[in-house]
């Protein structure tokens, strides 16, 4: 009997912990609120957000890279926000051989965008560093047209 | 905002030549007077006023009219200072379903970029599974969204409703019904108002409630195949597309290697119950070849032959998946 309880009380404390791991942390929701705010704007423009995000760290030192895959034709804008902690935060486009490419792009302060009309289909990777402020909790959207 | 900058910087406004209107008088263009200029010449250096100089006035208009965009293109073109990325850079980078792997949406909003092309053409007979394979399931799910894609860009309301039906009954076999339900409501109520717009929006939003129901109910490897029936069926269906319409940039389209990488990759990390399913081996196998066709060169344009190619094997596998036992 003892050893069933211990093993329900065992199950529900992972079951816990489980949930509280794959919850949203308060920095990840306001950096997505921000985000979808922001990715608004190119929506006014016929852009489609597509309904996918990721979450990642960015510090000074430490940036994050994102693989995509685009189709020529398409023309895309990545978009990033770390709600309010980040003072420059940059999002850049490289081609599958990790070399830039020309994108438009967009910050001011806590966001950031880059906008890019692949000429060829296949992977592209996104890369969203912070050029200057504290360590912080970034969503970056993708929106197409 | 940055064009009424540089029209001020090159534009000939009062503001920024006051000693002009001081010099000439009230007027800042009087009339062009040859004889008066001739009278006037010295040797000093003078302030030019453009007023009376029609001719440099129009050149230095078209000037700046050449240069505003040019300096935008510049400034908006060229972000520079970007560092290429090392091996090490690529090796991190990561990869994840939600947006590495393109929606159907996307695939299909990129073939409408040439002719007008004919949806109606790639629909399919209903498909009807008896099995009780989940692996087979999930892969059906997959296309079967695929094929709402195909019905909204058609905007045919009465296909949407009839492939929302068979989406719902494979969710109700993989348990995730109550998510698809919540949807579908709203599906049938935008295709009853033509609203293909938001109809696509909601058939991305199925999608990925339905991975994330999976996800919910332990059966996070399910998604993978649900992503990979949607992939094939998308490959067919543009295939199709590009082989009614062959074009360049139409064909250039299905350059995909990095992406079937990843659906094969996520297909080998899958548990040996779903992995040693035999739909999903011979799916392994057949993705082998489909990897080959889709990985060439950015600047090479798939034949006629590459394209059809292509059709048959993805048409291949979607019937496979289709299959009832």
């Amino acid at each position: 009997m003892n050893r069933l309880v211990l093993t329900v009380a065992v199950s529900c404390l992972v079951a816990t912990h489980c949930s509280i791991v794959e919850a949203e942390t308060d920095d990840q929701v306001a950096a997505r609120n921000d985000v979808i705010d922001f990715a608004g704007a190119f929506q006014n423009d016929g852009f489609k957000i597509r309904d996918g995000n990721y979450y990642g760290k960015v510090s000074m030192d430490q940036s994050a890279l994102v693989a995509v895959n685009l189709y020529n034709g398409n023309a895309y804008w990545f978009t990033a926000s770390t709600g309010e902690k980040a003072e420059k935060l940059k999002v850049s486009v490289f081609d599958e051989a990790g070399n830039p490419v020309s994108y438009e792009p967009y910050q001011s302060g806590t966001r950031a965008a880059a906008g890019f009309s692949p000429e060829a289909s296949g992977v592209y990777y996104v890369k969203v560093a912070l050029e200057d402020g504290q360590p912080a909790t970034f969503c970056l959207i993708y929106s197409y047209k | 905002m940055r064009a009424p900058t540089i029209q001020a910087h090159f534009g000939f406004d009062k503001r920024n030549f006051p000693e002009i209107g001081a010099e000439r008088g009230k007027s800042l263009r009087p009339p062009f007077h040859p004889v008066q200029v001739r009278q006037d010449w010295t040797w000093d250096p003078q302030l030019i006023n453009c007023g009376d100089m029609p001719l440099l006035r129009k050149w230095l208009r078209l000037s700046v009219i050449v240069l505003i965009p040019t300096v935008l293109a510049l400034a908006e073109q060229q972000p520079a200072s970007d560092k290429p990325l090392s091996a090490e850079d690529l090796k991190s980078a990561v990869s994840i379903d939600a947006l590495t792997v393109p929606t159907p949406g996307e695939f299909f909003a990129a073939i409408e970029k040439g002719a007008k092309p004919n949806w109606t053409s790639e629909y399919r007979p209903p498909i009807s599974i008896r099995s009780a394979d989940r692996a087979q399931m999930a892969l059906n799910l997959g296309t079967l969204i695929a094929d709402g894609y195909i019905a909204v860009e058609a905007q045919d309301s009465q296909q949407v409703k009839n492939i929302g039906k068979d989406v719902l009954a494979l969710a109700k076999k993989l348990s995730i019904s109550q998510t698809v339900l919540a949807r579908g409501a709203s599906i049938t109520q935008f295709a009853e108002n033509n609203a293909w717009a938001q109809l696509n929006e909601e058939l991305e939003a199925t999608q990925n409630e339905v991975k994330k129901a999976l996800e919910e109910n332990r059966d996070i490897d399910l998604i993978t195949l649900v992503s990979v029936g949607g992939w094939i069926r998308g490959t067919e269906v543009v295939t199709g597309l590009v082989m009614q319409n062959y074009n360049a940039d139409s064909a250039k389209l299905l350059r995909q290697p990095a992406l079937v990488a990843f659906l094969k990759n996520k297909l080998a990390l899958l548990p040996d119950r779903l992995g040693k399913d035999p739909l999903v081996q011979k799916l392994v196998g057949e993705l082998n070849d489909i990897q080959r066709m889709v990985s060439f060169a950015p600047d090479h344009v798939p034949t006629v032959d590459e394209v059809k190619e292509l059709n048959a094997a993805s048409a291949k596998l979607t019937k496979e998946i289709g299959v009832s036992e």
